[in-house]
């Protein structure tokens, strides 16, 4: 799954998640990169361990350190940088290529396919509906488009990094 | 004691530290909310809560007539109005007295004798109390100008009389100067505000913001709390302060006759509860009399912290003819250090507001630290209200100690959501010219401690954002 954050003045950092791995339902592993010049740098892996009602952050599993535990926010700060979040999806007029592809970003259950070939749909709409860790998780699409082919069936059980849906 | 019914006319932070300080004295803390502010925090410590309608401060805590109507409706003996807002209006503390109710602050003439400049200032000179040198009236020739600034010693200021945030205004180092500027100054003033008068005024050189605690009960009593410094302001608003002042520092004979001018200062206006008596102080550490400010401040902290006294719960009290539980003068001491760093949700560079909404909320904090604050999760901070979100509070056995702490402290406030001024106090904690304490009014601009902070965006802390978010998707 790719996340853009985009500041008023058309900055971009484009994080990818390359990986999940759920360790337990309190400790879950992420890997991260960023795209930089169409390249994916900065590979990193990190745990997120909740402790007492907190969220705990390590990149090693031995040094902790406290987070705000927050749902997914319209905006992240940086000192005085003020990002919009596109979670999926890169927003009109933004738009570059490589979206059309849906992978599925975690291990899970394909609930249901909300379209089907040859349909026409827009940045931002719900494609898939994929369960994981007891939630229904909306895929949204990436580019306006057409539906060239479906991969995947309802009720599939997925594994990580599978491509579900193609967009064009 | 009889148990009283206190409504606080305010909200925020400040709104929670009155309601805290009603608790403890066994008394019902009654609290607003606005159309605005539905959700308004410091409810949480109230026991009655109250709709004041309307979104703006003119219709909500501005509104005088409205606030008595709906004291007088829930039978409330005495409205605490916190800072800003109604805090210094002597004709809200007369309305209230009309009403029957009691104004938890001074007395109305108090309040209206030092919230007038040219008055608080003549109380000041007939209590012996020093006021920056100059002339209260226009000096109409240069050759005037020269010999007040003779008298008064050099280097002065050209001020002109309707001006005002720092305009109309040039220093004269000498009487060469004066000649030179003196015209021009004039004019410029005549062009910018209709009156070319102007005044003449000892300019002092990097002075130093010093404040001393008063708190007073309605037998006459009046005991001072030791000084406060203020120096580190942005646009004539302070940011950090910290207790007792590094530029007084041992030397406890100033100390003393900074604190015992500033109780003289307070009997001779027959002062009645809490307040601040300001001074700006010089290089050569002479002190002279700005304005006294008649409510509680901000920064009050930082005193209860060196004294161990609830100044609000003192204040309430006085303000119900109640004891103080103050022995004497002698029984208020002071030990160690504290310093306040005001949480703002300002851009922490330009240091202009920047409202938002608050997506997430954590501290993690040393022993030593007390956050004054109305935070939580899914606080939209809107620019209807101040942008202060918090006071953060460290102190120390030594002042080295109270910054050791107060850089722990930062780094254990977790804000997402919101710009805050929080990177530019972690480069002030680590800046020389603050850790030796040699700082003035002028540090921001001058020392601009704000252009030393990194923005560069670096990858691991939003890595970290964005774990922790993908963790929160997955409904750990």
């Amino acid at each position: 799954m790719r996340t853009y954050l985009i500041d008023s003045e058309k900055n971009e950092v484009v994080v990818d998640l390359t990986k999940t791995i759920i360790h337990s339902s309190d400790k879950v592993e992420f890997e991260f990169s960023s795209f930089v010049d169409s390249e994916l740098v900065n590979k990193k892996s990190v745990i997120i361990r909740q402790l007492a009602g907190s969220y705990f952050y390590s990149e090693n599993g031995v040094s902790w350190s406290k987070i705000a535990k927050q749902k997914l926010p319209k905006k992240i700060l940086s000192i005085d940088r003020v990002f919009d979040v596109y979670r999926g999806y890169k927003p009109s007029g933004l738009a570059g290529g490589g979206e059309g592809a849906l992978l599925t970003q975690m291990p899970g259950k394909i609930v249901k396919i909300l379209v089907k070939e040859g349909d026409e749909v827009y940045k931002g709409q719900t494609l898939v509906i994929l369960e994981a860790m007891k939630m229904e998780n909306e895929i949204k699409c990436g580019v306006d488009g057409v539906v060239k082919s479906i991969h995947v069936k309802e009720g599939d059980a997925l594994d990580s990094g599978i491509l579900m849906l193609e967009v064009e | 004691m009889k148990t009283k019914r206190v409504l606080i006319a305010n909200r925020g932070e400040i709104a929670n530290r009155v309601a805290r300080a009603c608790r403890e004295l066994g008394h019902t803390a009654i609290g607003f909310y606005t159309d605005n502010e539905l959700n308004a925090q410091h409810l949480q410590y109230c026991d009655e809560w109250i709709h004041l309608k309307g979104s703006t401060n003119a219709e909500t805590y501005l509104n005088m007539d409205a606030i008595i109507e709906l004291a007088v409706q829930h039978k409330v003996d005495g409205i605490h109005p916190g800072y800003g807002f109604l805090s210094e209006n002597g004709i809200f503390a007369e309305k209230l007295n009309k009403a029957g109710i009691v104004f938890i602050g001074p007395n109305v003439e108090a309040i209206k004798v030092m919230g007038d400049k040219a008055t608080s200032k003549a109380l000041a000179q007939k209590a012996g109390v020093p006021v920056v040198p100059g002339t209260s009236e226009a000096v109409p020739t240069i050759a005037e100008a020269i010999k007040v600034a003779n008298e008064i010693g050099y280097p002065i200021l050209l001020k002109a009389v309707a001006g005002g945030g720092g305009r109309g205004m040039r220093a004269c180092y000498d009487e060469d100067e004066i000649k030179k500027q003196f015209e021009a100054v004039g004019r410029e003033s005549l062009s910018a505000f209709g009156n070319g008068d102007l005044l003449v005024e000892k300019l002092i050189l990097n002075p130093r913001h010093i404040e001393v605690q008063i708190l007073a009960d309605k037998k006459g009593n009046v005991f001072h709390f030791f000084e406060r410094e203020c120096s580190v302001q942005r646009r004539h608003q302070k940011i950090i302060e910290e207790a007792p002042s590094p530029f007084i520092g041992e030397d406890e004979e100033l100390r003393r006759e900074l604190c015992e001018t500033a109780v003289r200062l307070a009997k001779a206006v027959n002062y009645d509860s809490a307040g601040t008596v300001e001074f700006i102080m010089g290089e050569d550490k002479s002190f002279y009399f700005l304005e006294m400010n008649t409510r509680i401040q901000v920064e009050h902290p930082i005193t209860e912290e060196i004294t161990g006294v609830d100044l609000i719960v003192c204040m309430i009290q006085s303000a119900f003819g109640e004891d103080l539980n103050i022995p004497s003068q002698e029984w208020i001491t002071r030990s160690g250090h504290a310093i306040e760093c005001r949480i703002c949700a300002e851009d922490p560079i330009t240091m202009l507001p920047s409202p938002g909404l608050v997506t997430g909320f954590e501290t993690n904090f040393p022993q030593g630290v007390r956050f004054d604050h109305c935070l939580f999760k899914d606080l939209e901070v809107t620019p209807d209200f101040d942008p202060m979100v918090g006071k953060l509070v460290a102190k120390g056995i030594v002042r080295s100690v109270a910054i050791r702490k107060m850089r722990a402290a930062l780094e254990g406030v977790y804000i997402e959501g919101l710009k805050t001024n929080i990177p530019l106090h972690k480069v002030i904690m680590n800046e020389e010219t603050f850790i030796a304490g040699k700082y003035s009014t002028s540090y921001i601009s001058e020392i601009a401690p704000q252009d030393k902070i990194n923005t560069e965006v670096d990858f691991t802390s939003i890595y970290k954002k964005m774990a922790g978010i993908e963790a929160k998707r997955l409904g750990m």
